[in-house]
């Protein structure tokens, strides 16, 4: 029971941090109806900016570079989706969807080898946050893991706020729900746009710069976060923010129990990834829309 | 687009335009048959594997410009054609034009499945499907080493039990398997097959209520591909005699779909060219270091922002005035470009 117990919270710790990533990806999907096929990279990228902002700056709290990684995605992603994507809502782009699967997985192919060229291979880790362990039941948990979670947690119920009380969150609501019926109140959908898809890229981002301590950071990193994040987003249902969380607490959960109770150790850790691939191919198949997404049109 | 193609077709001629065609493929034949004769070892090692990009980029242009599926998981297949000739070596100690069969037959079943479960996803699902069985894929590979020696590296006979230093008879198969696989494909879409499956990408609905069997086509283009892809990875599995799980990492991906899309992704040729001329230029480039691909990621969103059709295409329809879409002329196409039009605009709307 205890074993259970301890191994359900950290997938929990892990989960809220998954939920985060996920998040940011439905939201560029519940606004721009494209799936980012470089989230992982720009999670990548947070991790580099954290380490080297830290190596620039070496007297600076690590926590604090945190959201200036943010910023930095949020910069990048801003000018890519001006660059590349705003063609498309200005139908300037035949075959769309399939153009924007390709543009952002291009775009991930750049930064990928962008890093692989300029730092190497190499995996590089900024400084912790605090060092330390926390004993949750059985299990030791790194201080790095749990300050991630918690300020993870802090910004999703931020954006929660951001999203259901101000205005510009009522303004992406209703971009998401119908462009047309938007703009006739006078809302932009093309700022709404790159509103979304650059505050989707910083929240990967951060979510990067917060788990670079933990896991560091490689050019090629973003791969697995990235497909976690997709199958959080099918799970929950494309374009769904409550289904995002839950399904990133979810995934965090199945991942940690699966490889605690899996019956080969040395095997559980290289199949952790694959536990949620099965999820999602089931979803996809037996329930397309997952668990809160709309109804097909 | 389907405008630019009915003004081709209303080009005065044709015959001409054709000798001129096939005079170009017969001169291309004969350079690429002489090439050994003025390359060493280590050039002709470059052409194998550009050869093996070729096929790979020209198969997936089959499958995401004329059939619509922008598949991710056309590097898995080649790795499936290429693990189960190693595994049968391994195991079961076939020879390995046998394993090479059993790989093809075997991405091609695996291929029929996955085409059946993806028909009635749109693109981003396909593409995240494929993403997710290309990793689970390569999870398995590394996760079994008892099967695979995963991260080990699976070591294959060398092929016809030949001197793996001698590259001309596996430069000369190698060509073989590109040209014959550009063959079979253009052999494909210039037949109603390639028809059907251009009307389904265009409008799968009006394509249907045409009568084309959109199900069937769309399965036997992902299954055919795959297998070309399988053929492909079981020969490269043999040529190069080891294999490793890296070979299904999504980079590898984003190459052959970068050697696609710069050549042309509606034209196989255009592809296929898109593989060599990059795999040569990469390795022509090869001072520059990880810089040649950081330019070619850049080079693939350009490309695919201001010029859909490749950088190929375009030249090739300057030499011949030629698409692969000329030859078509019977009244089914006629309709479905009809159709084309009206199709678009209404995607254009809902998607």
């Amino acid at each position: 029971m205890d074993y259970l117990l301890s191994i359900s919270t950290t997938g929990v710790i892990m989960g809220i941090i998954y939920a985060l990533m996920a998040l940011g990806l439905t939201l560029i999907y519940s606004i721009l109806g494209i799936v980012n096929f470089a989230h992982g990279e720009f999670y990548m990228l947070g991790g580099y900016a954290a380490y080297l902002g830290l190596s620039a700056l070496p007297g600076l709290h690590p926590l604090l570079i945190v959201p200036l990684a943010g910023l930095a995605g949020v910069l990048l992603g801003l000018i890519f989706e001006l660059l590349f994507l705003r063609p498309i809502h200005q139908d300037r782009i035949d075959r769309p969807a399939e153009y924007a699967i390709l543009v952002t997985f291009g775009l991930s192919f750049f930064f990928i080898n962008l890093m692989l060229a300029s730092l190497g291979p190499y995996p590089r880790r900024p400084p912790s946050f605090f060092s330390g362990t926390v004993d949750v039941g059985l299990m030791k948990i790194s201080g790095d893991r749990l300050t991630a979670s918690g300020f993870s947690l802090a910004l999703v119920a931020t954006l929660l706020v951001i999203i259901n009380k101000t205005w510009i969150g009522k303004a992406l609501r209703a971009v998401s729900q119908d462009k047309q019926a938007a703009a006739v109140v006078g809302i932009d959908a093309l700022t709404m746009n790159s509103v979304a898809f650059a505050v989707g890229a910083g929240l990967a981002a951060v979510a990067g710069a917060l788990l670079a301590p933990s896991f560091s950071v490689t050019p090629d990193v973003g791969a697995q976060p990235s497909i976690r994040s997709y199958i959080i987003i099918v799970l929950g249902g494309m374009g769904s923010i409550k289904g995002s969380i839950l399904g990133g607490l979810i995934i965090g959960l199945v991942e940690s129990l699966a490889t605690g109770y899996f019956p080969d150790p040395t095997r559980a850790l290289k199949y952790k990834t694959a536990f949620g691939l099965v999820i999602f191919m089931l979803v996809l198949l037996l329930r397309p829309r997952g668990l809160f997404g709309r109804k097909e049109e | 687009m389907s405008t630019k193609r009915r003004n081709q077709r209303s080009l005065p001629g044709g015959f001409p335009r054709q000798v001129l065609q096939w005079a170009a493929v017969a001169i291309l034949v004969i350079i690429a048959l002489l090439v050994p004769t003025f390359l060493e070892s280590y050039g002709l090692h470059v052409m194998i594997i550009a050869f093996w990009y070729a096929v790979l980029s020209s198969s997936w242009s089959l499958l995401a410009g004329y059939a619509g599926q922008f598949s991710f998981a056309h590097v898995a297949f080649t790795a499936i054609g290429a693990y189960t000739t190693g595994m049968l070596g391994m195991h079961f100690d076939w020879p390995p034009l046998v394993g090479i069969v059993s790989g093809v037959l075997m991405a091609g079943v695996v291929g029929l499945a996955i085409g059946a479960l993806v028909l009635r996803f749109k693109p981003a699902y396909l593409a995240l499907f494929t993403i997710a069985f290309s990793e689970i894929l390569r999870l398995l590979i590394r996760g079994e080493p008892q099967l695979t020696r995963g991260d080990h590296g699976l070591r294959l006979d060398p092929l016809l039990r030949l001197d793996v230093t001698s590259r001309v008879p596996h430069y000369y198969i190698m060509l073989a398997i590109l040209v014959g696989c550009l063959f079979l494909m253009h052999w494909l879409v210039s037949s109603r097959i390639g028809l059907f499956l251009r009307a389904i990408r265009e409008d799968e609905e009006a394509a249907a209520a045409r009568g084309v069997d959109v199900v069937r086509y769309k399965v036997f283009a992902f299954a055919i591909t795959s297998m070309i892809a399988g053929l492909a990875g079981a020969f490269y599995g043999h040529y190069t005699t080891i294999l490793s799980p890296n070979m299904l990492v999504l980079t590898q991906m984003g190459l052959v779909m970068s050697m696609a899309i710069i050549g042309g992704v509606e034209n196989l040729i255009a592809a296929a060219f898109g593989g060599i001329l990059i795999q040569v230029g990469l390795e022509l480039l090869r001072e520059f270091g990880p810089w040649r691909l950081v330019i070619f990621g850049a080079l693939l969103m350009i490309m695919l922002r201001f010029a859909r059709n490749g950088l190929l295409t375009p030249l090739f329809r300057l030499l011949f005035d030629h698409g692969p879409q000329a030859e078509m002329q019977e009244g089914t196409g006629a309709a479905a470009e009809e159709a084309a039009p009206v199709a678009e605009e209404v995607t254009a709307d809902g998607a």
